[in-house]
């Protein structure tokens, strides 16, 4: 689905830096496409992907990242520890339940409020919309500050709300059954926005003709929402699965690391939190650089399958 | 980053209409007047529950936002008021914060950070999108690819390699060690290509039978046509770059000069003096909340055609 390959490359001479020649007109034609591109490839190599050379090659090393020391080869040690370390399992679990919880607040609960509010149309929507999307645009350090605050156990709203109900809450952040439900409705509540207008959006372009034709073919609502909309739907909900199985982690970072470090214990942790642990806490360097490579290979081969079941599901209304 | 754009939000009056027939008014209509009111009333009872259902989500949306607020304002005596209005305005809060931390120094340079970014972004961005879209050429398909890849590659992943380099070249601390490493962004160049495939080849022809080079082609034909486009982008950037808290966390752990930072240090030392916290906060949200005032279509349009990493 969003793999664009390009079109086979036709006619034009294989381009090379090879020999100035004295016929310097189509040299240079035939060597600008690569100069536009030089620099963005330079950067992707010199920051991405020769790092993440780096991150291999670190990760069979024992090193505590200070310069004059010198890097221990260990072979695969650090994968056997970090294999076998309970704060990775736990990690795993809490980055598992995360990708779900968000699933259910980016991807499940868009799609029903887009249906039941599809028909309101014109200025109120565009005022509804302007509105719920403010959220996504908060500063990861000010909505934590706003949620510190709104679950503060001296005088916080939330709190004092419960405690007028009957129901008195402790300290949300320090209970490690509820340290992670509180990170899970601080990123919640930045993403459920974006998903609800990435679902509208969808849903304004898929043409009322069908749902007409259905009708008149003697199709009732539920039918046309569940044969017609929801499969039309399907490539935006697809995009916004794949958005938050792969980013789900990375939103959680700086909301983990502003307001609960994890803790209490390892309960609200994910796996790129422990990365920053590893790393930048313990100073281990090749046991955070094999969880990396562990990870990214796993995120890269969930992406693959994504990307061959999108293409395979997805219905595209061309 | 993401890299999928799907379909533009609805127009006025495009294809969003509802998606059953005109509500039949049962009964023989007397007067056409008569009845298209009953038909308009009818309508709108219809939408009530789809009304209730968006103003709730509108206020679980902004009533955090509206209490950060608040707080901020209210006079230091009545930090902890629960009182949701917002009583008489106070200052204090703000006038604290910028005595204590050098707050507008760090406005200052994150709005430089973000704008160096942004600006940059783009052009890398032009650049490559244009290669990528104008010619054929060999390698183009695995060239493209690094795009796409670097997509799979979590920053995490990379953060202590990037941490070296960054050491090495004696950036630490420094404004220039967090905007080297983002100079490229993969996700621009993507989107970027997506809206050049799209671009007239005739355009493109004429301006070469004119005499015009590549380099002049893009800069006098293709740029500024591209201009709503690239604005959107260049917005979403500019918000990305500003909102960034992971590198910045990083690279700056010995200063404040950076807002999030800064204000992360802030909400240690100040524990729980809610409305000087709620202040800081303000502050750090304040351009984000004037381009979304002045700019919402474009910048609602260009995230949710996009996405972003």
């Amino acid at each position: 689905m969003f793999i664009e390959t390009a079109g086979p490359a036709t006619g034009i001479a294989p381009a090379g830096p090879a020999g100035l020649s004295a016929n310097r007109r189509p040299k240079r034609r035939a060597l600008s496409p690569y100069l536009y591109i030089l620099p963005a490839v330079v950067l992707l190599l010199v920051w991405t992907y020769w790092p993440l050379g780096q991150t291999v090659n670190l990760s069979f090393n024992d090193w505590n990242l200070i310069p004059t020391k010198p890097k221990q080869y260990v072979d695969v040690q650090k994968y056997a520890k970090v294999l076998s370390l309970p704060e990775l399992h736990q990690a795993l679990m809490n980055t598992g339940l995360y990708i779900l919880a968000f699933l259910g607040i980016s991807v499940a609960l868009p799609l029903v409020f887009a249906l039941l509010s599809r028909k309101v149309q014109g200025k109120a929507r565009t005022a509804y919309q302007a509105l719920i999307f403010v959220p996504f645009l908060i500063t990861p350090v000010a909505s934590s500050a706003i949620w510190r605050w709104l679950f503060a156990p001296e005088g916080g709203t939330i709190p004092a709300i419960a405690a007028a109900l009957g129901a008195p809450m402790g300290n949300v952040f320090r209970d490690p059954d509820s340290s992670m439900i509180a990170v899970i409705v601080i990123v919640g509540w930045q993403m459920l926005g974006f998903g609800v207008l990435v679902v509208s959006a969808g849903l304004a372009g898929i043409s009322p003709d069908y749902a007409a034709a259905a009708s008149i073919d003697g199709a009732n609502g539920r039918q046309i929402t569940w044969r017609i909309i929801i499969p039309l739907l399907s490539p935006s909900l697809v995009f916004l699965s794949l958005m938050t199985i792969l980013l789900s982690a990375q939103w959680t970072y700086p909301i983990i690391d502003l307001v609960t470090q994890g803790g209490p214990g390892n309960s609200s942790t994910n796996i790129y939190y422990l990365l920053y642990q590893f790393g930048f806490r313990n100073f281990d360097a090749g046991l955070s650089s094999a969880a990396g490579t562990l990870f990214f290979l796993g995120f890269g081969l969930i992406a693959l399958v994504f990307v061959e079941l999108s293409e395979r599901l997805s219905f595209y209304d061309n | 980053m993401a890299f999928i754009t799907i379909a533009p939000p609805a127009q006025p009056g495009s294809a969003d209409a509802p998606l059953s027939g005109p509500t039949k008014v049962s009964g023989p209509t007397t007067t056409a007047p008569a009845a298209g009111r009953g038909r308009m009333r009818l309508g709108f009872l219809r939408l009530v529950p789809s009304h209730v259902l968006l103003i709730a989500l509108a206020v679980v949306s902004i009533f955090p936002i509206y209490w950060m607020f608040v707080t901020a304002f209210r006079p230091s005596s009545d930090a902890l008021s629960t009182n949701p209005l917002p009583g008489p305005l106070s200052p204090e809060n703000f006038q604290y914060v910028l005595k204590t931390i050098p707050i507008a120094g760090m406005l200052a340079n994150t709005f430089g950070m973000a704008l160096t970014l942004a600006v940059s972004q783009l052009l890398v961005a032009i650049l490559a999108s244009y290669g990528f879209a104008r010619w054929d050429f060999v390698g183009k398909k695995a060239l493209y690819l690094l795009f796409v890849g670097s997509w799979l590659v979590p920053f995490q992943v990379t953060m202590i390699p990037n941490y070296l380099l960054v050491s090495q070249m004696g950036l630490l601390n420094t404004i220039t060690g967090v905007v080297i490493p983002q100079l490229c962004s993969a996700f621009a160049v993507m989107m970027l290509r997506q809206h050049l495939e799209a671009f007239p080849k005739d355009l493109l022809d004429a301006s070469q039978m004119d005499g015009r080079s590549s380099w002049r082609t893009l800069w006098e034909v293709v740029v500024p046509n591209l201009r709503p486009a690239l604005a959107a982008l260049g917005i979403m950037l500019f918000i990305s770059a500003w909102n960034e808290y992971l590198w910045p966390s990083l690279i700056m752990q010995k200063s404040d000069a950076l807002i999030q930072v800064g204000i992360r240090g802030f909400l240690g030392a100040e524990g729980n003096n809610w409305g000087a916290i709620m202040a800081a906060s303000s502050l750090a949200c304040l351009p984000i909340f004037l381009i979304y005032i002045f700019l919402q279509r474009y910048v609602v349009d260009a995230f949710v055609r996009s996405g972003l990493k």
